[in-house]
């Protein structure tokens, strides 16, 4: 395979390792949800709240990123059927067409995109702890999107 | 000193391929690829993100006519309605879409320059995505 080209530079003296990129899977879901911080009374959720402590729902997209090398011969960095499996088992198959208040895997979690992404971060991570995550992105409607990248 | 910007611009083009090693016999590479070992197509889309100072005169980081220019003639005339697997870029390399983004950025940054070439994205389709930086 051979080394990405660099303008002005004469050939690396050395094989360089198989280029480094990031894999973007889009997935989706449909749930239901509503904004309750469990902290504040019913009024309180209502005027931080507004709209979205009303129960509703949105047609969801899930975009989870990772990062590999190409291998040589195949070509590919990711093997995408165990990604989509992780992925699937983890979060798709427990809140598709779900409440995501009612989901246990998010036990305590308030549905906001940001939570929501980070919640989803460690759920992908602990049923494929040798997924080289990059970012894990909750698409909420055309005009949100929140992107988690890990730490805290 | 002028402030830096991004400027992606969208390209497109339908292709064909395969994944295929030939190396291989027919049963391994059946047994790893499965179906995409028949011979298919996409309608790709590509992302070319350039970078650089904002020119205080042009107001521009790049001339996107340039940028239409160079891609269209580096890349979507060499792939639209072709055959990537029968590309010499490709041979003894899958056409996979983490390599079809390795071989866009070989392609461009000589053209564009790596001081420019910030980002190459490519879509396979609407559900997978792959990014390289060089």
């Amino acid at each position: 395979m051979s080394a990405p080209l660099m303008a002005g530079m004469s050939a690396p003296l050395t094989v360089l390792a198989a280029p480094r990129l990031e894999l973007t899977r889009v997935y989706h879901f449909s749930a239901a949800h509503r904004l309750v911080s469990p902290r504040l009374d019913a009024e309180a959720n209502a005027r931080l709240y507004g709209h979205c402590a009303r129960p509703h729902g949105h047609n969801y997209y899930l975009e989870v990123t990772v990062a590999g090398c190409p291998d040589p011969l195949t070509g590919m960095s990711v093997d995408l059927g165990r990604l989509d499996a992780i992925v699937a088992g983890a979060v798709i198959d427990r809140v598709d067409h779900y409440a995501l208040e009612e989901v246990p895997a998010l036990a305590g979690v308030v549905t906001t995109g940001e939570s929501l992404a980070r919640a989803f971060w460690g759920l992908i991570r602990n049923a494929g702890p040798e997924v080289a995550l990059v970012q894990v992105t909750v698409v909420e409607t055309a005009k949100n999107r929140f992107e988690y990248r890990g730490g805290e | 000193m002028s402030a830096r910007g991004y400027s992606t611009r969208r390209f497109s083009f339908a292709a064909g391929h395969r994944y295929w090693v030939d190396a291989w016999p027919a049963a391994r590479n059946e047994e790893t690829f499965g179906r995409l070992t028949v011979p298919h197509g996409h309608n790709y889309t590509l992302d070319v993100t350039v970078h650089g100072p904002i020119d205080p005169e042009t107001g521009m980081v790049i001339d996107l006519a340039e940028l239409k220019r160079v891609v269209g003639e580096t890349v979507v005339e060499r792939f639209d309605h072709a055959d990537l697997n029968a590309d010499p870029v490709f041979r003894g390399r899958v056409p996979t879409t983490e390599n079809i983004a390795v071989a866009v950025w070989d392609l461009l940054a000589p053209k564009l320059g790596v001081e420019r070439l910030w980002q190459v994205r490519v879509w396979e389709d609407p559900t997978l995505y792959v990014d390289y930086r060089g």
